[in-house]
């Protein structure tokens, strides 16, 4: 019996991998026979939270209604201010005739989070579009704060989201402000923290430096928010920096995030290029 | 009803892993609900009942997960198979008996688990963050192993879980 166990388990794990192009028809129908009750449960916990904020103490409520009435007219300030940033940015992009990389020049698409890993060994969100809505494997995820993950297995009705604080997963980025230092930045299981490796040891790397996708992976388009550096030291080698990194997505309060359907990494633009030439 | 029952169990354990436990993980550890009823399992019925359940419920498992399929059931058909041969000789009906055999699983579970993962390339970036995490898991599962045996230990004697030719 035992043997019999340890042969089936090591069998199946030698056919399966996640590398694999789709999952299988099992896979599909349980992840879709959850996908139903995991939004049942999570509406139950919403309508709870309302019910519970109803309760919340008036006073409470009106400090938070002050907060959040301040911090309004402050973004509207600053929404001006970039609104003026971006079109001047327009004008002299087309002055320069330069392609934009920018995140408006994608298609998003929305999808509300269903559920977590109900494990400890990976770090991921269920989220309700699937293949039916046009979701695929490999398509990068954001969140308004910044870099959330990339799709990692797709079902009709749900697609499975690795985080980058996955521990298989890995981003290249650069510093936002000198643009010099390219790094890799890991996931440790953690939801508080990354770490940033690779780093040359003469980078001019800084505490509070923020960091952003390098757009050098094929993954991942350039200049989104991953973090902000918190501590740097040396590695073993001597030759190489590392840094831990604070993630500025909060992936335990995740409700909402955003799919880049249109996303074309440069070698596959590149490619489709030389091929009409 | 017996089978579906124990078909239910770990079912629910996934759904309220992936929902409801997300949000009261203990520093973003969660239980092993499913480990947890494998281990009660094994503790009553024996070896060879226990890696059968043991190994159906980590396929479950692996199918739902959708990554390498094989690691959860291979750990928790081997863990549920040491629990099951040593079931005999301990007093099941004590409480305690259950929580410090839950306790030893959720390690046992965790280094298969963990060697298992390294070896397919599942898991990369090791370091003490796991070590923390099945510390953790292993008091979170004692813990919700108390009241969780209570009933398990009736049902399976006197209840609902109580095998067919013995009622």
């Amino acid at each position: 019996m035992v043997v019999f166990t340890v042969l089936l388990s090591f069998l199946l794990m030698h056919l399966t991998s996640p590398e694999r192009g789709e999952i299988s028809i099992a896979e599909n129908l349980i992840r879709d026979i959850f996908t139903p009750l995991q939004s049942g449960v999570n509406k139950l916990r919403h309508n709870w939270g309302g019910i519970a904020s109803v309760l919340n103490n008036k006073e409470v409520l009106s400090q938070q209604i002050q907060v959040l009435q301040k911090e309004n007219q402050e973004l509207k300030i600053e929404n001006q201010v970039l609104r003026e940033s971006q079109a001047e940015l327009k004008r002299l992009r087309s002055l320069l005739d330069f392609q934009s990389d920018s995140l408006d020049s994608y298609t998003l698409l929305s999808a509300r989070v269903i559920s977590r890993s109900p494990n400890n060994w990976y770090r991921y969100l269920l989220i309700n579009k699937g293949s039916k809505q046009g979701i695929k494997k490999g398509m990068p995820v954001i969140s308004p704060e910044g870099l959330v993950g990339q799709v990692g297995s797709v079902s009709k009705k749900s697609a499975q989201v690795n985080l980058i604080t996955d521990r298989e997963v890995a981003v290249g980025a650069i510093l936002q402000e000198s643009r010099e230092t390219n790094g890799i930045i890991e996931g440790h299981g953690d939801s508080n923290l990354l770490r940033m490796i690779n780093i040359p040891y003469y980078s001019p790397i800084k505490k509070n430096d923020r960091v952003i996708s390098s757009g050098l992976s094929v993954t991942y388009p350039r200049g989104i928010d991953i973090g902000v550096v918190k501590n740097i030291s040396p590695e073993p080698s001597g030759l190489l920096l590392s840094a831990d990194i604070e993630p500025v997505v909060n992936f335990d309060k995740l409700e909402e995030v955003l799919i880049i359907t249109g996303f074309q990494p440069p070698e596959t633009v590149q490619g489709a290029e030389d091929s009409e030439n | 009803m017996r089978y579906l029952l124990l078909f239910l169990l770990p079912f629910t354990a996934i759904l309220l892993q992936s929902t409801v436990f997300s949000f009261y993980s203990i520093k973003g550890t969660l239980p092993d609900l499913v480990l947890v009823f494998v281990v009660f399992f094994a503790l009553i019925n024996g070896a060879r009942g226990g890696t059968i359940y043991g190994f159906l419920c980590g396929l479950f498992e692996d199918l739902y997960l959708g990554r390498f399929i094989g690691v959860n059931a291979l750990s928790k058909a081997f863990t549920a198979y040491l629990v099951g041969h040593f079931q005999d000789r301990v007093f099941k009906e004590n409480i305690l008996v259950a929580m410090i055999t839950v306790l030893l699983s959720t390690f046992i579970n965790s280094l298969l688990f963990f060697f298992l993962a390294l070896f397919t390339h599942d898991i990369f970036n090791v370091d003490m963050n796991i070590v923390v995490a099945v510390i953790y898991q292993s008091i979170y599962n004692t813990v919700l192993a108390i009241p969780l045996y209570l009933w398990y230990y009736n049902s399976s004697y006197q209840g609902i879980l109580r095998p067919t030719g013995e009622r």
